[in-house]
């Protein structure tokens, strides 16, 4: 009887990963956040030394309850990485060597992109495999880029030479977790005049 | 059988069906008629059926639960790209120069113990925001969206020789989001600075292409100097004298920056005002140039095309309302409605001026501030320069092994001297930069002290000065006089300029009421000079201290310059007690070494100290 090597199957199950030489030295900042109109997401890309180069809005979504019974646990997962970040992410124009999250739900986007997507939030990361309750694994680095360390799924541990090197053309006066504030500023405004609106 | 009938009644059998055999039935007379009893709720026949689900749709049975399904729309800006010249990624740091500081020196003051038991408080970032009349979106948005300022320059992609001061970065963060702005800060606090890495930023942001510089004559040389510190990645042009060469820079060129100075301007007005000529940003130095109505300085700065118009400008303008409106009608015209009375200027005009004081960031700034002005000598003092050089050269070289240091030393002074003047026509350059920021000191009710190492030119400096109630101090004036100066000096608030020598004014002073000190032309040594500084400069002193030190470029003293700033940090690195100078005069080498001289004269001895023949008071 064949035995099915898991490694060799989980790897060939990860999408390419681009060489060092072509990655893109622009990074992407993503950050949902929940106000009483629903959750939605900004999305900021950024050079090297952070100046903006394309920023992107979802609408607010607010799940009805009929959904919150029937997405059930899937719920969140759903709506951080396959709704709002997947299509934040994928309708971007400007290409990205890594995506930047602010919370630990929006880690699974990593699945849906080709890209490492890591999470900076001190908070404790408590998420659960897909359709199991078993604990999330993470793999963690300390960087000088950054003030906290960086987290990323465990199940993508073989992104970390790639995140790394992109890490690596990051400019030193830039620290991952500022420009959060800026996309939140920036989401606060389109608020204010009113460029979001709600989607069922 | 008999039925054994249930209280009540009357009971109406309907069917026999019920009955069974053997059941014997009585019959009831009732008294009335039997017939049926309609019901509203059986009016219609009950068809069933199983596609007429319209039972099963209506409410109150059923209600809507909604869709399930979940989907979002998304909406994005782009940003501007910058040149491609503007988008290299940054050099590695092994490749970079070493750090240099080249004219910025600061006093080592003593860091207090960090404080562990208070808790750190939240940095401040200082950020470029979006001004009150930007109201499209998108614009707004590129504001929001901007790193911070504090900390980007420290980064490989911006680098520059020494950190801006926070004052300094709001400054930046003042001038980049506006479309008209009138940067008013106090003499010596880096309104050059702020204003090239305002421009380097823009430019790296794809903000702006093109942009020009109007400057005086005197300056444009420094300001070549000053982006060259400051932002050395980003390509600038001086239109050159040759009219045709203008007409070329004005319509052909492609160099992001070009700078002019206010009389070639003038003299090109039609060009300036071509509509092909076009600028993003267009600045004004020294804006008060501008400040007489009428004038045709004024009527060809503000027929240039432009989309910003940023000025520059050190006395209170705010102070003086004709010189604001007049400014005004080139930094936003129509801004100011005519015969607006001043009390309504201030409203009009303050979101679009930023001035402040020395004393208001003393605490950002150094207590002393030395800054090097470079000053292109005038037509007839660059003649008079470049024979005397050459036939001085000429006479050493032919003086062989009979030369000695003593000869170099009166060339070098000879053409130090036409530095300051040229002695056939009278003309300076320092001179006129000197009445000009003269004005700015007196304007913002501060003092300031010159030195020199001649008493002729202070003679000559103060008849230029005389409206600033100048005060000579100096070996030519008798000792019983001297205490009543100083005195005076300090007193009258209408005396603010004090002329000094290096001899009698670097010792045993204490001036500490002054806030601006120039050096008119530069001591042999280091040492000396500090003393010199050090009379304003000294506990008790107030306000930062702003030492300015002119310096003719492309002359003797860019070159003497050079070497006593390698001394002065020798200095500073081995000897921290000032008040003790040590001997730090050029050497005889570096003394010949100040000119293209082959001859060399006999070794005998030790070499004469070069102070020793100073003819200075």
């Amino acid at each position: 009887m064949a035995v099915i090597d898991t490694q060799e199957s989980a790897a060939s199950q990860l999408p390419p990963q681009p060489a060092m030489t072509e990655l893109s030295g622009n990074l992407g900042f993503l950050s949902i956040i929940h106000d009483p109109s629903g959750l939605l997401g900004g999305y900021l890309v950024t050079n090297g030394w952070g100046r903006p180069l394309e920023f992107r809005i979802s609408t607010a979504i607010q799940p009805n309850r009929v959904q919150q019974i029937l997405y059930g646990p899937t719920l969140t997962d759903y709506l951080y990485a396959d709704l709002i970040g997947k299509a934040l992410v994928e309708k971007s124009s400007t290409a990205v060597g890594m995506v930047i999250v602010d919370q630990p739900a929006a880690l699974p986007l990593r699945r849906r992109v080709d890209v490492p997507v890591v999470c900076i939030s001190p908070a404790p990361l408590q998420l659960h495999e897909p359709d199991t309750e078993k604990p999330q694994e993470y793999v963690s680095l300390t960087h000088p880029r950054s003030s906290v360390p960086l987290r990323w799924l465990a199940s993508h541990a073989s992104d970390q030479p790639l995140i790394e090197a992109i890490l690596a053309k990051v400019d030193p006066s830039l620290d991952l977790s500022e420009p959060f504030t800026r996309v939140r500023e920036a989401i606060g405004e389109a608020r204010k005049l009113g460029g979001i609106h709600r989607a069922a | 059988m008999q039925l054994e009938m249930p209280s009540g009644g009357p009971f109406v059998a309907i069917s026999s069906d019920w009955l069974v055999a053997d059941m014997t039935v009585e019959s009831i007379e009732l008294g009335y008629e039997l017939s049926t009893f309609p019901h509203p709720r059986f009016e219609r026949p009950l068809i069933v059926s199983i596609r007429d689900s319209r039972l099963l749709s209506s409410p109150p049975w059923v209600r809507s639960l909604g869709k399930l399904d979940l989907h979002v729309q998304t909406e994005a800006w782009k940003f501007p790209a910058p040149p491609p010249e503007f988008d290299r990624p940054p050099p590695p740091r092994s490749e970079r120069a070493p750090e240099t500081i080249t004219n910025r020196q600061v006093v080592d003051l003593p860091e207090w113990p960090e404080d562990t038991e208070s808790p750190a408080e939240p940095k401040r970032r200082i950020r470029p925001r979006p001004t009150r009349d930007t109201v499209v979106f998108k614009d707004r948005l590129l504001f929001l969206l901007q790193p911070p300022l504090d900390g980007l320059f420290q980064g490989r992609s911006l680098g520059v020789p020494f950190e801006p001061f926070p004052y300094q970065l709001e400054g930046i963060a003042f001038l980049m989001p506006r479309h008209a702005a009138l940067l008013a800060d106090e003499m010596g606090l880096g309104k050059t600075a702020q204003t090239i890495l305002s421009l380097r930023l823009m430019f790296h942001q794809g903000m702006i292409r093109s942009a020009l510089l109007v400057a005086p004559k005197p300056l444009i040389h420094n300001w070549c100097r000053e982006l060259k510190l400051w932002a050395p990645d980003l390509p600038f042009e001086v239109f050159p004298t040759d009219p045709e060469l203008r007409r070329a820079t004005w319509h052909v060129s492609n160099c992001p920056l070009k700078l002019i100075n206010y009389e070639l301007l003038t003299r090109d007005a039609e060009l300036a005002a071509d509509p092909r000529t076009f600028f993003d940003v267009v600045v004004l130095d020294e804006a008060q140039r501008i400040k007489t109505p009428g004038s045709k300085t004024a009527s060809v700065v503000k027929s240039i095309p432009r989309a910003r118009s940023w000025a520059l400008s050190g006395t209170p303008v705010e102070n003086h309302p004709d010189d604001l409106i007049n400014i005004f009608e080139f930094v936003d015209p129509g801004r100011i409605p005519p015969n607006t009375p001043p009390k309504q200027l201030k409203a009009l005009t303050a979101d679009s001026i930023l001035r402040r004081t020395k004393q208001q960031v003393q605490s950002d700034m150094p207590p002393k501030l030395i800054r090097d002005l470079t000053i292109e000598l005038t037509p007839a003092q660059q003649a008079t320069y470049t024979l005397a050089e050459k036939e001085g050269v000429i006479h050493l070289n032919a003086l062989g092994e009979t030369i000695t240091v003593q000869h170099v030393f009166q060339l070098v002074l000879r053409l130090k001297q036409i530095c300051n003047f040229d002695p056939r026509t009278g003309e300076s350059a320092k001179l006129e930069q000197l009445v000009n920021d003269m004005e700015e000191v007196a304007a913002n009710g501060h003092k300031a002290i010159v030195f020199s190492q001649w008493v002729e030119p202070l003679a000559a400096i103060a008849r230029a000065l005389e409206r600033f109630g100048p005060l000579q101090y100096h070996g030519r004036i008798p000792h019983a006089e001297r205490i009543p100066i100083l005195d005076r000096f300090k007193n009258d608030p209408n005396c603010q300029v004090l002329l000094m020598s290096y001899g009698t004014g670097s010792v045993g002073l204490n001036l500490q009421f002054a806030n601006y000190v120039f050096l008119f032309d530069r001591w042999w040594n280091p040492a000396i000079e500090d003393q010199a500084i050090n009379r304003a400069h000294r506990i008790g002193q107030k306000h930062p201290v702003t030492v300015t030190r002119f310096i003719s470029v492309n002359t003797i003293e860019q070159r003497i310059a050079t070497i006593l700033d390698t001394k002065r940090k020798v200095f500073n690195d081995l000897l921290a007690d000032a008040d003790k100078p040590a001997t730090l005069g050029l050497t005889e080498e570096e003394i010949f070494s100040l000119f293209d001289i082959e001859a060399r004269p006999k070794r005998n001895g030790s070499p004469p100290d070069p102070q020793a023949s100073q003819t200075c008071h």
